[in-house]
Formats: C-alpha cells, structure tokens, sequence
C-alpha cells in the first residue's frame, strides 16, 4: 500500500534562497513522524507546504494517491488533512465552541441556501456538528471552555482549541508545527499523552518541532533539515547519533 | 428574553407607525426601511466577512433600474421586482471575481470606482434613459391590486425588510455564517478549516447586493422615475455610515443605523433649508455630519450603537 502522504523532490524559495530544496519524505499510514531541525532549516516552510498555505516552485506532495501540491488549502482540509499552527490562529470573536464547530466545514456541506431556508437537511447537518464539536472539545478537555470567547484564553488553550477544531474534520493527517512551543511542563505533558492517544487510535501525524526531548518521546521516525535539505532520517535514537545530526543541530544539546 | 421583548416592540411600532404617520412622514419611512434593507446587507459583508464596499449604491441602481426598464418595456412589474435582486447579485458575483482579490483600502477604492463607472455608463447609454433617467415607472401590482398610495409602499418595505433580516439571521446562525466570521479573522486558519475562502467571500457579496437589489427595486416603483442622480456616491457613504454606527457584526445593527442616521438627515435638512441658510448648507451639512459620525463611532462606539447598549444592560 502506498504511504499516506509522499514528497518528491519538493523546492520553495522566497526572493532567490532557498527555504526548501529537493525535499524527500514518504510518511505510512499509521505513523508518527516529526520534522526537526535548527531555526530556519525550512520546518515551517515544508509545513505550509503541505497544508497548503503556500505553493511550491517545484516538485509534489502527493496525499493519498493524489497529487494536492495544486491545491487551495480547504480542498487539502476535505481530503482529511488537519492543521494545526504555531501561532495563536484561532477565530477571535467567536466562543469557543463556534471555533471548534468550524473545523466541521471539511465533512459537511450545506451552503447559502440551506442557511437560510433551514432546511431539515441542513438543521439535521447543525446538530451533528454540535455533537462533533462538543465531543473534540472534550478530547481537548476544553469542555469547561466551550461558551467563553476564544480571544480571552490563554496560548495554551488556544493551541488546544486549534486540535479541537482539526479534530472536529476528522483528519486522518494531522499536521502540528511547534505544538508545544510556548506551553510550560504541564501542558506539554498533557499535549504530549493526547497525541500519543491520538496515534493510537490510527491518526497519522506529522509533527513540526524544535524541542527534540518533546519529539523523542513520541515520534517513531524523526526526519532532520537542515538549510532546506533533509540530513538524516531514522528513529529517534538513531537520528541523535548521527554525527551530522549532531554537528548541524544538535551538538552539545545531545552529548550533555 | 430581554432581546425578544424588544424586536416584538420593535416590530409593533413599524407595523403600527404607517398609519399614524402623515405623507411626508411616511416618504421618511419608507427610505429609512429602503436603507436599512442595504445596510443590513452591508453590515454583513463589513462585519461577518470583514469586506469593505463603498458602491453599494450600486446595486441598488442596478436594482432600481432592472425593475424600471423591465416594466417600462411591458413585462409584468412583480417579475421585474423578482428579477431586481437576482440581477444585482450576478452584477457582483461577476465583478467580485476580480474585485475580490483585492484586501482592505483598496477592495473599497475598486467598488467605488465601479460605482463611478456604472454611473456614467447609465448617464451615456440611451436605453437606461441617458442623464435624464427613466419616467413613467408604473406602480407596482400584486393580484390585480395596484399599490398606488405611499402606506402600502411603507408596508411592501416592511415586508423586504423582515425577509431580508431573516435571511441574515439564519445565515450567521449556520456553518456558512460560522465560516464567514472565520475567514474574516483569519484567512489562512479558515482555509486550513475547510472554509472555501474565495466561494464564501464572493457569495457574501452577491448576497449583499441583493439586498440592495431588491431595495433598489422597490424605490422604482415607489417613486416612479429614476435618474444617475438618484445614486450619488455620497449614498454609498451613507450606508456605510449607516452600517457603522448601527453596529458591525451585528444583524439588527444595520437597522438601527439607518433609522438614526435617516432621522438625523431629516434634522439636519430643516436647519440647512431654514430661510437665511446658503443654498450650498444641506450638503455641505451632511458631508461633514457624515464625517464626524464615523470619526465619533470609531472613537467611541468602535463595535457600534447595537453591542454598546447591550453591553451596557448585561451589565
């Protein structure tokens, strides 16, 4: 069977440098792979290009059998491709809850006209996705949270309600970028245990991140970048070995 | 509770007001419902979807003149009226391809110009009537019933106005409403949700327009002639005013905003015809009254009339 999501040969440059050069990837269905690497290697780069925030100049990424580099970012989302950002994205102004229920766009369907004849249809679609959002939002353990507005959480929880919200389109890739930059140790290992669970039930993941004690703990496969260019790939105790690994990044981090 | 009490009170003063009101009175009603019907409608692209129009006059010319030229030519007044907000809607959904790429300032220069445009293209074109406009609009008929006296006008109005407040009642309530406000805070997070950015944009603005359409065509029957000068840019500002003060991101706001600005117009209109007063005061008055109500409402009503005074009874 082929891999859930394939890179070939992927580049992106922005004003002539090189952000992402010939990067190759191939992650099975099932995985948990992170993407590490020193500040500037292209982690969020290839990220954005695989959610579908940017465009490449060359290459493919190709999700399931169909190649999606092409694609605008909501069509990736229907395919089943979840995002989660660094940054506090999350829809201010609107609850909790409403934020969550967004992430449901990708599986439903009804448009203009069924809002505003509140068609059976389309009254039977809302009230699935309210049980969809509420039971993400439990997942999360934001259920407390669900009717206070978005904007008055702290970072933590916004990032928390961004994995509600991916959760709630019923991904089968889930992409985190630095998921647990920012969060003190409590919240990481909270985060870090409901991805693992997340795992377990069958998500594929394909984790962005800095922090390589988060990442070892985790992640079966590790890939490494390095200046747009992928260095060494491999389990995780395999990768902190590799000497270039090691000289690129890592270095006293790993012999300590 | 609170909010139930008040639109019933709301709803039993416009049904009752058509009768007591006199004819002067009763024009007043029926431009205020006219302007809430747009300003509704703006309210929802400005506040739900975070896009700037400064030509919604436009499609309420292009309403009033579907619905004008349609019966003019023969064809049965109540299709025109129909056929007033469905041609609006396509006149945005084809101009919003391309307008709606543009972000921010100049999203509301580019409308502006269209308006400009469609102004003049309606001044030099014979069939629209030229400079001189459209005459002999006939009334409107429903069943044989012609609507000949200003208090059905004020009752048709109020009936566009409840639909059209339905409409976008139900439509923020929905997932698409839900995707709106979301891609009005953040694009990119919107998208990586699912939410089709550039379909949700462009039907928000068609869906607006047909309010302003179905306004639009309306205010042909009612007055019976139309002109270019019937939608000066200084309307478009208006119902951004309008909008504005009533309240962005709010449904009810587009309402109150129009009241209170139609009622504040009337006012000023009495002092700037007042003997003694310039013939240049009525404008000159509304212009800069237009200009210090935004400038007040940015500075201290930033959310508008509608979520201040409901903040200040929750707490």
């Amino acid at each position: 069977m082929h891999p859930l999501l394939r890179v070939n040969g992927l580049r992106r440059s922005f004003d002539g440098v090189f952000a992402v050069r010939e990067v190759d990837l191939e992650v099975p269905r099932g995985e948990l792979r992170a993407v590490i690497g020193p500040n500037g290697a292209g982690k969020s780069t290839l990220f954005n290009l695989i959610g579908g925030q940017l465009r490449p100049d060359g290459g493919e990424v190709v999700y399931d059998g169909d190649r999606i580099d092409r694609w605008p970012s909501h069509r990736r989302a229907r395919a089943g491709i979840g995002v989660v950002f660094q940054g506090a994205r999350v829809f201010r102004g609107m609850t909790v809850l409403e934020n969550v229920m967004v992430g449901a766009h990708g599986v439903t369907r009804s448009g203009f006209l069924g809002a505003v004849t509140r068609a059976p249809r389309h009254r039977r679609e809302e009230r699935e996705i309210l049980g969809t959002a509420r039971e993400c939002l439990a997942r999360t353990g934001l259920s407390a949270w669900a009717d206070r507005a978005v904007d008055a959480l702290p970072l933590g929880q916004q990032r928390g309600v961004q994995l509600a919200r991916a959760l709630c389109g019923r991904p089968r890739l889930l992409l985190l970028d630095e998921p647990a930059s920012g969060l003190r140790a409590a919240e990481r290992a909270e985060l870090a245990a409901l991805v693992e669970n997340l795992r377990t039930d069958g998500l594929t993941v394909l984790l962005v991140e800095h922090d390589v004690a988060f990442v070892s703990r985790l992640a079966d496969r590790v890939t490494v970048l390095d200046l747009g260019q992928v260095i060494a790939e491999g389990t995780p105790t395999q990768v902190r070995a590799d000497e270039r690994v090691i000289a690129a990044y890592l270095g006293a981090e790993v012999s300590a | 509770m609170r909010t139930t009490a008040l639109v019933l009170a709301a709803a039993a003063a416009a049904l009752a007001l058509p009768v007591v009101l006199d004819g002067r009175q009763l024009g007043i009603y029926v431009l205020a419902g006219l302007a809430a019907m747009v300003t509704v409608g703006l309210a929802l692209l400005m506040g739900f979807a975070g896009q700037i129009s400064l030509g919604q006059a436009s499609f309420y010319a292009i309403g009033a003149y579907t619905a004008g030229l349609l019966t003019v030519n023969g064809v049965p007044p109540l299709l025109g009226l129909a056929a007033a907000p469905v041609l609006a809607a396509g006149f945005a959904a084809v101009v919003g391809i391309g307008l709606l790429r543009l972000r921010g300032h100049y999203l509301a220069f580019a409308t502006l110009a269209m308006q400009l445009i469609l102004l003049s293209v309606l001044a030099q074109s014979e069939w629209a009537g030229g400079a001189i406009g459209l005459q002999g609009i006939p009334r409107l008929s429903v069943g044989g019933i012609e609507l000949d006296e200003d208090v059905h006008y004020a009752y048709l109005v109020l009936a566009g106005l409840t639909g059209t407040l339905l409409v976008a009642r139900n439509l923020v309530a929905s997932r698409v409403g839900r995707g709106l406000r979301a891609l009005a805070t953040s694009e990119v997070a919107a998208g990586a949700s699912g939410v089709p950015v550039g379909r949700y944009r462009l039907g928000v603005f068609a869906l607006s327009a047909a309010f302003a359409g179905l306004a639009g065509g309306i205010y042909a029957f009612y007055l019976g002639y139309l002109g270019p000068g019937s939608f000066p840019v200084l309307l478009s500002v208006e119902y951004v005013v309008m909008a504005v003060v009533g309240g962005l991101g709010t449904v009810s706001g587009g309402v109150v905003g129009a009241v209170a600005i139609v009622l504040l117009v009337q006012v000023l209109n009495d002092i700037g015809t007042r003997p003694g007063m310039p013939s240049y005061a009525p404008s000159v008055l509304s212009y800069a009254v237009y200009g210090l109500l935004l400038v007040i409402a940015v500075l201290y009503l930033p959310r508008g009339l509608v979520p201040a005074l409901s903040r200040r009874d929750r707490s």
